[in-house]
């Protein structure tokens, strides 16, 4: 704080403070504990709410006895006033009574989580095991390209190959989705391909595979650029030392190259998992409704659609819990740290 | 084994390239085959049936409004988000150079936590938090919801710039008498432009083209990309097609004006 003031001066730390402290609480902090809040309560009915019906049953009961009693005294005023004053002070209470009976209680509970249900649970599952599959095959497809690119002589083209594969990067996510749309689609050129070949039809859009397929597509990119950049810092004579010291192949690669590109792997897949998992846009796009829906699909649909909140947010809090294992084992199982990630 | 190592070596990159030929067909045909159906004369979008070249996707799409008024409000909300996300990001990054280790640790954690957090999550946190307080979902919340994560890239360029100033500069002008304010004024924001335009950029873009965060906290508003996104679903018109066309011509022209200026940055400094 001191050293602030003394970098910075008085009027400029208040400055960086104020806005330093509008994003991290602001928008970081209080929404996610909002959402964490909101997650763990819901709108109950209260917990006497049975034997208030009971009491309100009793005081119905003897309403309609007053009503008896009323039409067998109608020529005595001064009874009929009194009649008539505990008539409605009996309507008041079930007024009072009834209110208490149907306003609901907020009651802390885990049970927004154990809303979802054996269906739910099994496309929650289903969800990460798709993830962690593109993933893993995204890893397995890239890692050729960035090494084979880390590799070349010169580095200009290395560069210019980059700047080409930067162009379907940075084009929008949902362009990369709609065109495997077309090419999946029943009267899609895949499926002309297949038919010519005597093949029968695939039902790519309706079956769910054409979700992984543009999911592999819309975020391996996500794994070719972190890759590179650790592969463009390996030291070529490293490689070249273990091949003259008669290392095969494999080897050079599991002993040289994967340990220096740890960073790389763990960002590349760290980026498409979270994208995968948390991709609204893919499956949304891709199925038109028809597969069996994603994850994300469940948390609009409960915010959205059922407007249940609480079950939105117990929703999307698992799914962030999900994320921040995936997160905290890639760094421990690749012995990288936070700040080789966000760079 | 009856090739020479050499021989061996070969194969092994001519079978690299062509796996990386292979691997940028992959990641082209499908963007061409997207823009070829733009131009076909043809609905639902194909390229299995060929009906001629035309641009009337074109000329539907100019007349339709939605578009532009989702245009319209993904340039408001980009501006914003820009004009939030630099001094957000310039102040945490100046904050972290100056806090103690372990603080300092701590504080970036929370501040890169976004990068980290899928998207919509963000969205689905901004919306529950403003709802609370009475402010449904919008173009507001969907500004603040990217800011969040936004703000964390531009952090990270100011960072990476700050770690590489010259501290001796601003002891200087400290040692001189100036104020901390006019030397920072004077020195480090000077040193930090170049960060601020090319941090601006990428701001403007993340949020123009962002589409998880948004659809979860636009609530019944729209911007250009989630409008898309609703008309991608049921893919009857050729007109996302004519988007697309324009999507990726843009993107071309700023990838090779990147790489010139780039080109150019380094001969310069050599």
């Amino acid at each position: 704080m001191t050293s602030l003031i003394r970098a910075f001066g008085g009027p400029l730390t208040c400055l960086i403070l104020f806005f330093s402290g509008v994003w991290v609480l602001g928008l970081i902090a209080a929404p996610q504990i909002i959402m964490i809040d909101k997650s763990l309560w819901r709108m109950e009915r209260p917990v006497g709410a049975a034997e208030l019906s009971v009491q309100i049953d009793g005081l119905y009961n003897r309403l309609d006895l007053l009503a008896l009693d009323r039409s067998t005294v109608a020529d005595q005023p001064e009874k009929l006033a009194a009649i008539d004053t505990e008539t409605s002070t009996i309507q008041a209470q079930i007024a009072d009574l009834e209110r208490a009976e149907t306003t609901p209680v907020k009651t802390y509970t885990l049970d927004n989580f154990r809303q979802m249900g054996a269906a739910h649970f099994a496309i929650f599952v289903r969800t990460i095991l798709a993830s962690l599959a593109v993933s893993a095959l995204a890893l397995v497809v890239c890692y050729p390209i960035a090494f084979a690119v880390a590799q070349l002589k010169t580095a200009r083209t290395a560069a210019l190959i980059m700047l080409m594969l930067v162009v379907p990067y940075a084009i929008n996510e949902l362009l990369r989705i709609f065109a495997w749309q077309m090419l999946l689609g029943p009267n899609g050129p895949v499926n002309a391909v297949l038919s010519a070949l005597g093949l029968p039809a695939v039902p790519f859009l309706e079956s769910g595979a054409g979700v992984f397929i543009a999911m592999v597509y819309a975020y391996i990119l996500f794994m070719v650029f972190p890759l590179y950049n650790v592969l463009e810092t390996l030291d070529k004579n490293q490689i070249e030392a273990a091949r003259d010291l008669g290392a095969p192949v494999w080897q050079i690669h599991r002993r040289v190259v994967i340990p220096h590109a740890r960073p790389g792997i763990a960002v590349g897949c760290i980026m498409t998992f979270m994208l995968s998992v948390g991709s609204y846009s893919v499956p949304y796009i891709m199925t038109r409704g028809t597969a069996a829906p994603w994850f994300t699909q469940l948390i609009y649909n409960r915010f959205f659609e059922a407007t249940n909140w609480n079950v939105g947010a117990a929703y999307a809090l698992s799914l962030l819990i999900v994320c921040m294992i995936f997160v905290f084992l890639m760094m421990r199982l690749l012995k990288v740290s936070l700040k080789d990630i966000a760079k | 084994m009856t090739h020479s190592p050499r021989g061996g070596r070969q194969a092994g990159d001519l079978v690299l390239h062509v796996y990386m030929l292979l691997f940028f067909a992959y990641m082209f045909l499908p963007l061409i085959a997207m823009m070829l159906a733009g131009v076909n004369d043809y609905s639902p979008p194909s390229i299995t049936v060929w009906k001629g070249f035309t641009l009337r996707w074109f000329s539907a799409l100019w007349q339709d409004a939605r578009m532009w008024s989702g245009l319209a409000n993904s340039l408001m909300i980009a501006g914003a988000v820009v004009a939030l996300s630099l001094p957000m990001g310039l102040a945490g990054a100046l904050l972290l150079s100056k806090l103690g280790r372990r603080s300092a640790g701590l504080l970036y954690i929370i501040m890169v936590s976004p990068l980290l957090t899928p998207g919509l999550i963000i969205g689905i946190a901004t919306v529950t938090l403003w709802s609370q307080l009475g402010v449904s979902g919008g173009v507001l919340t969907a500004i603040l919801a990217q800011s969040a994560f936004i703000s964390a890239y531009a952090m990270l360029m100011f960072m990476a710039r700050l770690q590489r100033q010259d501290i001796t500069l601003e002891e200087a002008a400290l040692d001189l008498g100036a104020t901390p304010a006019r030397a920072f004024r004077r020195i480090t924001l000077p040193f930090l432009r170049p960060t601020m335009i090319s941090a601006a950029v990428i701001a403007f873009l993340q949020s123009f083209e962002n589409y998880n965060t948004t659809i979860f906290s636009i609530g019944g508003d729209h911007t250009l990309v989630t409008e898309i996104g609703a008309r991608m679903r049921f893919g009857i018109s050729p007109m996302i097609n004519a988007i697309g066309i324009i999507f990726v011509a843009l993107t071309v022209i700023c990838a090779v004006l990147w790489g010139v200026l780039r080109k150019r940055g380094i001969a310069r400094q050599a």
